[in-house]
């Protein structure tokens, strides 16, 4: 199974975000953001399933609720930064 | 006790606000701090607050700032629009809340419209001072020693037409009056979260449409390296740990209100008024009453307001009497010497407590009962 996680830059943003899709039917777990993805230092993320990925950053960029990064996690588990 | 002191604040809140400051205290740690159950349980409750206030005021979730008391968004609306001797314009019925704030900062303060009750002249001398300059507006929506119901709407258009940003003290209409921050186009609605929105006291809303200046620096639990506050709302205005059984308790009392309906809340409260109105006038007392009035009244006993409301608690009626923290407004009022009597109604008033209270009041009644 791969997650994707999208990060934010506060834990309202991510609540939002996280409201937002589960209206939508897009599972997603709100989390703290690993550390080594958040340059700034605490953060809060989505991490949520592959298949709902592409419509959960439409929707959020609909909803204009803005996120920081998205990562991918691959087929050896190590997530990667990737371009949206 | 009769509790007849809404204004200050409301002291039976709906069951479910006290179960649910119960429950965050028992469940709850630091919201926006950590990922374990507890800490995301208090993060979903400060959530919840700010989606029911998005709901009941017509905006988005993040705009909500959770304060501690109206006066606390006050200042934080103010500072953040109004420089060291910026020339500001306020009506003649504010707050301390606003003046002192004003005075602190060393802004020059232009007063408009001071005749309670009088649409014509708050919306002619507040255009008169708009129309001279200003850097900012600030005007509450209703007074908390008259009710006077000031035309905030078509104070709000004025601005916009002049361009002057603007700040509503809805500290005394929230809840009991319906308010649209879109439509309104505030840059701040400030309100206390006690009165008639019904939570506990220590909690408050400051709605804003910018990003607003903190009063306060330190931790948000977001951005933490960098040593500057950050820039997205709500966090950047909220630093420190939040009241979070407060704000639970809140969302409970917004949730209530948007059941009840704040327009049967508010008909409820005038209908109050208006029975409580001519009752006083029945007993010869001078009363404060015009159009444009809230569930608020303020009236003259005949005898020092302070001996007045002590005769009424130990009779079990609970009214405010004094000053009431606007000196401005009894200035305009042009009872600033003696002080009055001020009655509030809140969301559960019965007829029976009015008449009660009119009872009580009959007591010292010059005219023979």
């Amino acid at each position: 199974m791969r997650f994707y996680y999208i990060t934010f830059r506060s834990v309202t943003y991510a609540q939002r975000g996280e409201r937002i899709l589960q209206k939508e039917g897009i599972r997603c777990i709100l989390l703290r953001t690993p550390r080594w993805m958040e340059e700034q230092g605490c953060g809060y993320c989505l991490r949520l399933w592959a298949e709902g990925v592409k419509p959960a950053l439409q929707l959020l960029q609909m909803a204009g609720v803005s996120y920081r990064k998205v990562y991918i996690q691959g087929r050896d588990g190590q997530l990667e930064e990737m371009t949206v | 006790m009769i509790y007849l002191d809404s204004g200050a604040t409301s002291f039976h809140k709906p069951p479910q606000v006290y179960r649910a400051v119960m429950d965050a205290m028992r469940s709850c740690a630091n919201p926006g701090r950590g990922g374990y159950p507890a800490a995301t349980a208090a993060a979903r409750r400060i959530y919840a607050c700010r989606e029911a206030a998005a709901e009941l005021f017509d905006c988005e979730p993040q705009q909500v700032v959770l304060t501690g008391s109206c006066t606390h968004g006050l200042n934080i609306a103010i500072r953040s629009l109004v420089r060291s001797g910026g020339r500001v314009v306020i009506s003649g019925f504010e707050h301390n809340a606003v003046t002192r704030p004003l005075h602190a900062l060393g802004a020059e303060i232009r007063v408009a419209g001071r005749k309670l009750f009088d649409w014509e002249d708050t919306l002619t001398r507040f255009e008169e001072a708009l129309r001279r300059g200003a850097e900012a507006a600030v005007f509450t929506h209703v007074s908390n020693v008259f009710g006077y119901v000031l035309p905030v709407e078509q104070m709000a258009r004025l601005c916009r037409q002049y361009g002057v940003p603007f700040i509503l003290d809805a500290a005394q209409s929230a809840g009991s009056i319906p308010v649209s921050f879109r439509s309104f186009g505030a840059d701040f609605i400030a309100m206390p979260g006690h009165k008639g929105l019904l939570g506990p006291q220590g909690t408050g809303l400051l709605l804003c449409a910018q990003s607003g200046k903190p009063l306060l620096q330190g931790g948000t639990g977001s951005d933490s390296i960098r040593q500057d506050m950050p820039e997205d709302l709500p966090e950047r205005l909220e630093p420190g740990t939040l009241n979070v059984p407060g704000f639970a308790g809140l969302t409970q009392g917004l949730r209530y209100l948007r059941n009840v309906g704040v327009k049967t809340i508010g008909s409820r409260e005038h209908r109050q008024l208006l029975h409580c109105v001519s009752g006083l006038r029945r007993l010869g007392m001078q009363v404060f009453s015009g159009p444009h009035q809230a569930g608020t009244l303020s009236f003259l006993p005949g005898m020092d307001c302070e001996e007045a409301a002590e005769k009424l608690a130990q009779l079990g009626i609970a009214v405010r009497a004094g000053i009431h923290c606007a000196p401005l407004a009894h200035e305009s009022a042009g009872t600033l010497a003696t002080g009055t009597v001020r009655v509030s109604f809140g969301y559960d008033c019965e007829p029976g407590e009015t008449e009660e209270f009119l009872r009580a009041a009959s007591k010292f009644s010059r005219i023979p009962q």
